[in-house]
């Protein structure tokens, strides 16, 4: 595990904005839509790399708090009416407790347990939401509000506005999460994810470290959940499925793991050919599939590690 | 001066020319549906096969415009579901919506047609309050509404001396909506409900417990409510437990749909099913859509598939009524209530009170014909149409 603190991130996350910004002038009306999708999974995908790549906790139930922040911005939001900056503060608050409760139970876990009892968590919380009366059941809900930014004149009502929303959102949540993994927390995550037995010989009380990682994750996620009931105005159980909490998996173990700015760029990567495969046929998903199993094969650390590794030749090249 | 004249000339015809291009302009048709993922992937095959099917005996043109559909994948989800309903309209410049199959797509769906006022027709998705409280002037339904599929069954099963019924179905919306549906006409006609079995919605691998239970309360027939593997597991097990001598097992008719038939085999035979479409509707526009249909792909069209068809044929109906002229929607919709046409299901219109289909409902029983299972048409609902349900387009 390299640490991922090196000055030349900065320069890639620069150019990873410039080019979403980029996509922005160039794109037309579902350009817009795609961009918000894909800043909204990086967000997820980010949230879901500090528990897989830092602490060493593979999740298979994280879409359960995207889908707890989304619920919960509805209810807040719409079922409560309450304006919706604070419903979505409540509603990250809510994924964060959510996660803390998960959590409570799933770190005391490792391996295949873990995994486990999260996939089982994510159940629980999508069979609710399917059974549930108050926000539609299986048909969902519509009427979730937007963030009303018109004080500072964005109506985040129009698509390009809502998709700057979003990658602003993004951005803010890459600078946090990167100075979380670069903190002596970060470290001390890695540290237990490298020999749990040492970490905790050495006095560190690892499970509280572990839970403190899946409630920062549970609520960023929840932030992500937010974002996405906004941008379809719709929250449905949709949003819980287990093939969803999967799907990030793949997003996140292709950027790299513990990569913020590689798994943004799979989160990308996913959305694109998504996007670009299901116009050109209906069998995508098994195109899909198969160019992610050669990534994986081609380049074992994900997008990252392939960076790194064009990075080092290019250097060696130049070199003396 | 000659030259001149002949510029004129030129520059007018040229003007013409291009105002008749802009009539030549095609309908655009935007289909969103789950092409590529989920359980419905048959039904959205299905549902725009036949739509293709009626365009084709237009040759595609109404009022001297072309007729063109643009399909775009939900991908079975409904946030992606409504990104491309809004890429057909803003980007595509498409005249109407129809989609999708799944109820939480169409949650999705509802809300935008309805703000943006492009008119949505649904092909399948039987949620009440669509076309009930919830109602939109831009959202039309031609497929079903899950209360007037079994809203006359109930008295029909207690005439048929079906006096003790046990309910099953999928623990979920529209599981409740047709079991309640059915429940209420059935006990004013005399009827007694003996026992109700909800398993939880999503997948089964054995119904042995529920179907226990039903055994357990003695019950004259099973009314049920199933679709897709699900229906064929039922059916089979129904079967299997001998519960075929004891009770008779009905339901909603998609429980012996043409989709499942081949998988079900002749374990399908001697259920009695209702339903607005099954293949064994005597009338010529079916005969030739079943021809036609089984003529290119090979098996029996669905009820699917002929309400796909029968979307077709009312918009091109409308259309042609419209002049052909799309620009105005709420003209467009107008010319939608008014007209009337004959589709696979029998004589169909568009209430304006509700904006959901007046169709036939036909009750049907399934059995052997030679080595497979057909259908056998044992009563026809004529003209059955919704209450306005908290609707208030009628005013």
């Amino acid at each position: 595990m390299t640490p991922p603190a090196s000055g030349t991130r900065h320069v890639v996350a620069v150019l990873l904005a410039a080019a979403a910004g980029g996509y922005w002038l160039a794109s037309g009306y579902y350009g817009k839509e795609l961009l918000a999708e894909t800043a909204i999974t990086a967000i997820l995908a980010m949230s879901l790399s500090l528990l897989v790549g830092q602490a060493g906790l593979v999740s298979l139930g994280h879409a359960a708090f995207f889908g707890i922040g989304a619920y919960a911005l509805a209810g807040f939001g719409a079922r409560l009416g309450w304006p919706p900056a604070l419903a979505m503060a409540a509603a990250v608050a809510t994924g964060a407790v959510a996660a803390l409760l998960v959590g409570l139970v799933a770190v005391r876990l490792a391996g295949v347990f873990f995994i486990m009892i999260t996939l089982a968590a994510g159940e629980m919380a999508h069979a609710w939401f399917l059974k549930d009366r108050l926000f539609g059941g299986v048909g969902g809900m519509a009427g979730v509000p937007r963030l009303d930014l018109s004080a500072i004149g964005i109506d985040t009502g129009d698509p390009a506005s809502f998709a700057l929303l979003a990658l602003g959102v993004a951005i803010l949540v890459y600078l946090l999460l990167d100075r979380l993994v670069l903190s002596p927390f970060g470290q001390t995550l890695r540290a237990i994810h490298q020999n749990e037995e040492r970490a905790r010989a050495l006095g560190c009380p690892v499970g509280r470290y572990k839970l403190a990682a899946f409630v920062v994750a549970g609520a960023v996620a929840a932030l992500a959940g937010t974002l996405a009931a906004q941008r379809s105005a719709f929250v449905s159980p949709e949003l819980l499925t287990w093939t969803l909490s999967g799907e990030v998996l793949i997003v996140v173990i292709v950027g790299g793991g513990a990569s913020l700015l590689g798994v943004s760029a799979a989160a990308a990567l996913w959305i694109g050919l998504r996007h670009q495969l299901s116009t050109l046929t209906d069998h995508w998903m098994l195109a899909m599939g198969a160019i992610f199993v050669v990534l994986v094969l081609v380049a074992g650390d994900g997008i990252d590690g392939a960076v790194r590794g064009l990075w080092r030749r290019l250097a060696q090249r130049r070199g003396p | 001066m000659k030259t001149l004249h002949l510029a004129a000339a030129a520059v007018l015809a040229s003007a013409l020319a291009a105002g008749g291009a802009l009539a030549q302009a095609p309908v655009k048709i935007g289909l969103v549906l789950p092409y590529s993922a989920g359980p419905f992937v048959a039904i959205a095959n299905e549902i725009t096969d036949s739509m293709a099917l009626a365009l084709e005996e237009t040759g595609y043109m109404v009022a001297g415009r072309k007729i063109e559909l643009v399909r775009e994948d939900t991908t079975h989800k409904p946030d992606v579901a409504q990104a491309k309903a809004k890429k057909l309209v803003f980007e595509d410049k498409v005249d109407m919506l129809v989609g999708p199959v799944a109820s939480a797509e169409l949650t999705a769906l509802f809300d935008f047609a309805h703000q943006s006022k492009v008119p949505l027709l649904i092909p399948n998705a039987g949620d009440n309050e669509v076309t009930g409280e919830k109602c939109s002037p831009w959202v039309l339904r031609t497929s079903f509404s899950n209360d007037q599929i079994v809203r006359d069954m109930g008295t029909w099963m207690a005439g048929k001396g079906y006096k003790k019924v046990a309910l099953l179905a999928f623990d979920y919306k529209a599981g409740h909506q047709l079991m309640g549906g059915f429940k209420k006409p059935f006990v004013a006609a005399g009827g007694t409900i003996v026992t109700e079995q909800y398993p939880p919605f999503g997948r089964l691998s054995d119904f042995g417990p529920w179907l226990g239970r039903i055994r357990d309360a003695k019950p004259d027939a099973i009314f049920s409510f199933f679709a897709g593997p699900p229906a064929t597991l039922l059916v089979q097990q129904f079967k299997e437990f001998g519960l075929d001598r004891e009770m008779k097992l009905t339901g909603a008719g998609w429980l012996v749909s043409p989709l499942n038939l081949p998988s079900q085999g002749q374990a399908a035979a001697g259920v009695i099913g209702v339903l607005n479409y099954v293949p064994a509707i005597d009338n010529p526009v079916n005969k030739s859509y079943q021809e036609r249909f089984q003529a290119k792909f090979k098996r029996v069209g669905s009820e699917f598939g002929a309400q796909g068809y029968d979307t077709a044929k009312l918009i091109h109906a409308a259309l042609a009524q419209a002049g052909g002229k799309t620009d105005d929607k709420a003209a467009l919709v107008k010319a939608m209530h008014a007209v009337r046409i004959e589709g696979t299901r029998g004589p169909l219109r568009i209430d304006p009170r509700t904006n959901n289909v007046v169709q036939d409902i036909y009750v049907f029983e399934t059995e052997m014909q030679g080595s497979a299972v057909g259908y056998k048409v044992l009563d026809r609902i004529r003209d059955v149409q919704d209450p306005p349900n908290g609707c208030t387009l009628g005013g």
